[in-house]
């Protein structure tokens, strides 16, 4: 008797050592906007998934599989997609885009008891109310430690700020107002509803009434396109004009050549990219033989999010607490040094590193001009578009 | 601040033209037909797209898009007629969710041939500033301010001068009375929706000319003709002219004068009082028998 509960208490220690050490294949939910006003950022964020798990796959003994479900930009179906993929067995969910669609899906996989990590939403409360397996690796205070960073190099004096109603670009807009009046900057604001399309109005409103040094545009592609187009007509006497995400991006240079020379936005590489790790390489090439185009900061992104992700999912596999808490357990043990930098999660999943850079548009290329450590080129100031 | 005023009030005369190049089509085929359309928006993307793969793929100008435009959408728009028709039932209520549903697909096809990315023209001469002392615009807006009074005059000329256009009024009037009069109703409801897509096309390739376009804008599009349709009172032409023009211009100086994120809520509470004061519309069918 003592003999056989010896053997089976073997046979068990040894089954469960197997079991932890096998290779097992895991359900990664993908929650993204693929139709819908985010689509194109969606898009974007989903390439960098995809490109994360052919990666991880190639190098992994666990396996990687992807389920994307498309939330069409809204705060309702982003909850359906978050619960669709968890009944289908996800084990975390990457992706997301525009806080007010992330806000209500990570509060249903926080419900779920699943991770939930993105890039796609910068608005502070998404990291403040208490969410127990949310993770994001930029923030509201990356982007504003660069833009600030530039103005600074710049020695702006008066700054016009024209920005999107919507709670990223409000958030971001009115911190960088407060952090300027505090250097003594004068700072004028224009907020605009998100279905505006004539901008005129408003740069003629900077152009008289303000007369600033640089124009400070916090928006996305369809408004950028719609401000400069004003202000091309209307010819502000300003230096520079300045504007932050899904502005320095190639697709940009290349879709609205007329509009971006000179123009600044937030940009982590130069364009043509070079990637000197073994990593940025690894993505690149994959990126290239994937979708046969260069990568974008928006795959970049989602690539370096679902990488953090596939790699504790490993280690949590390795350690059997898969479905006990693991996976969030071992994101916030992650110190990883990433395409966007070092990477940390603060208690409340917020990285406690991230900083972006400032490129500007210079002839067809992306040239980062801030922080000067980053730096490949100079930056052309004053120059306009026009 | 005199300055900011006119430059707020031109602008909103050129956006007011706009808007009514949009909402054309759809006030012709509500006013005369009942039916709210509500897959014009996407109608008029089409045709944006349409200039927009003329121009990035054959390097024509987007004015050289017009007849292609014209062909494709006019067909569209057929299509969309041809599935209104099969209703038997309800159509007023019926039509509202059938063309909804003809949206949604053409936006996800829109989505689908182009990708979601954010499109316009790089015509550098389309986009130049156009001057008018101390008024400033994009050539653009005021060509096809131009070719927005010239379709209404169109328009207004079709549905009073010639036979289809009196026919489309008198199926609008009286369906029954008019089949007594020889009049095919399908024939006619047909012929508005063809007109309706050259209003579209036309519309989408100005769009394209001065804005920017996405996959997702054809609901504010439908939305937008549709304020201005009611705006305007059922079956007026005049009225869309005023009624966008009136539309524009609130938003425009709420813009300069208060705040540029007051402006949709400005161009709603513009919308609720003309319909407080005057129930049917700027031009209704009451108003025009008084």
């Amino acid at each position: 008797m003592n003999n056989t509960f010896k053997r089976l208490a073997l046979a068990a220690a040894l089954a469960a050592g197997l079991a932890s050490a096998h290779a097992e294949e895991f359900l990664v939910g993908a929650e993204l906007p693929l139709t819908g006003s985010l689509a194109r950022v969606g898009a974007g964020m989903q390439e960098g998934i995809m490109v994360a798990a052919e990666v991880f796959n190639r190098n992994s003994k666990h396996k990687i599989k992807i389920a994307t479900v498309d939330d069409e930009s809204a705060p309702a179906k982003a909850i359906a997609a978050v619960e669709k993929l968890a009944s289908q067995g996800a084990v975390a969910i990457t992706g997301g885009y525009g806080s007010n669609n992330i806000a209500p899906a990570s509060d249903a996989a926080n419900k779920l008891g699943i991770v939930y990590i993105t890039s796609g939403g910068v608005d502070d409360s998404l990291v403040s109310s208490g969410r127990k397996n949310f993770f994001r690796i930029n923030n509201t205070a990356g982007y504003e430690k660069a833009v600030l960073g530039l103005f600074s190099d710049m020695g702006v004096k008066k700054v016009s700020i024209i920005y999107s109603t919507k709670d990223a670009t409000s958030d971001l807009a009115k911190s960088v107002q407060k952090a300027l009046e505090a250097k003594g900057v004068a700072v004028a604001e224009h907020s605009f509803d998100p279905a505006i399309t004539d901008f005129k109005p408003i740069v003629n409103k900077v152009r008289l009434q303000d007369k600033p040094d640089v124009i400070f545009m916090v928006g996305y592609e369809n408004d950028y396109v719609g401000i400069l187009r004003a202000a091309r007509v209307l010819k502000p006497q300003v230096k520079a004009m300045v504007g932050v995400w899904s502005l320095a991006t190639p697709k940009m240079a290349a879709e609205f050549p007329d509009l971006m020379p000179n123009v600044y936005g937030t940009a982590l590489l130069p364009f043509p990219a070079t990637f000197t790790t073994e990593d940025g390489k690894n993505f690149a090439d994959t990126y290239k033989k994937m979708y046969n185009k260069e990568p974008d900061y928006l795959g970049q992104f989602g690539y370096v999010q679902s990488m953090l992700l596939f790699e504790a999912i490993a280690r949590a596999a390795d350690k059997g607490t898969v479905k006990k808490g693991g996976i969030a357990e071992e994101l916030r043990k992650t110190d990883r040094d990433t395409l966007i930098g070092r990477v940390q999660f603060g208690a409340n999943g917020d990285n406690l590193n991230f900083s972006h850079r400032m490129g500007q548009h210079q002839g067809k290329n992306i040239v980062i001009v801030w922080p000067k450590e980053h730096a490949t080129g100079k930056m052309a100031y004053p120059a306009l578009p026009w | 601040m005199g300055e900011l005023i006119a430059q707020a009030l031109y602008s909103g005369l050129l956006q007011g033209g706009s808007y009514a190049l949009i909402a054309l089509g759809l006030a012709l085929v509500f006013g005369t037909m009942r039916i709210i359309n509500l897959a014009h928006g996407e109608l008029v993307l089409l045709a944006a797209y349409i200039a927009y793969t003329m121009e990035s793929k054959l390097g024509l100008g987007p004015v050289a898009a017009i007849p292609v435009a014209l062909v494709v959408v006019c067909v569209a728009s057929s299509t969309v007629y041809l599935l209104v028709s099969r209703i038997r039932e309800d159509r007023e209520i019926n039509s509202l969710i059938l063309t909804f549903g003809i949206g949604v697909i053409l936006t996800n096809l829109i989505l689908l041939v182009w990708s979601a990315d954010v499109r316009s023209t790089s015509s550098s001469w389309l986009q130049e500033a156009f001057v008018l002392g101390p008024l400033y615009s994009m050539r653009s807006e005021v060509l096809f301010f131009g070719v927005s009074l010239a379709m209404m005059g169109g328009l207004w000329w079709w549905l009073s001068r010639s036979w289809y256009g009196r026919a489309v009024r008198a199926v609008s009037s009286n369906r029954d009375a008019a089949k007594l009069m020889g009049i095919d109703p399908g024939r006619t409801e047909l012929v508005s929706f063809i007109v309706a897509g050259v209003l579209a096309a036309f519309a989408g390739v100005a769009l394209f000319s001065y804005g920017v376009i996405q996959p997702a804008y054809g609901a504010a599009l439908t939305v937008k003709a549709f304020i201005i349709t009611v705006l305007a009172g059922v079956g007026s032409i005049p009225g869309v002219l005023l009624g966008a023009v009136l539309l524009g211009v609130a938003e425009a100086l709420t813009v300069t004068l208060a705040s540029s994120a007051l402006q949709e809520l400005a161009g709603m509470a513009l919308f609720l009082l003309v319909l407080f004061v005057m129930p049917n519309g700027l031009f209704g069918a009451a108003g025009r028998r008084g």
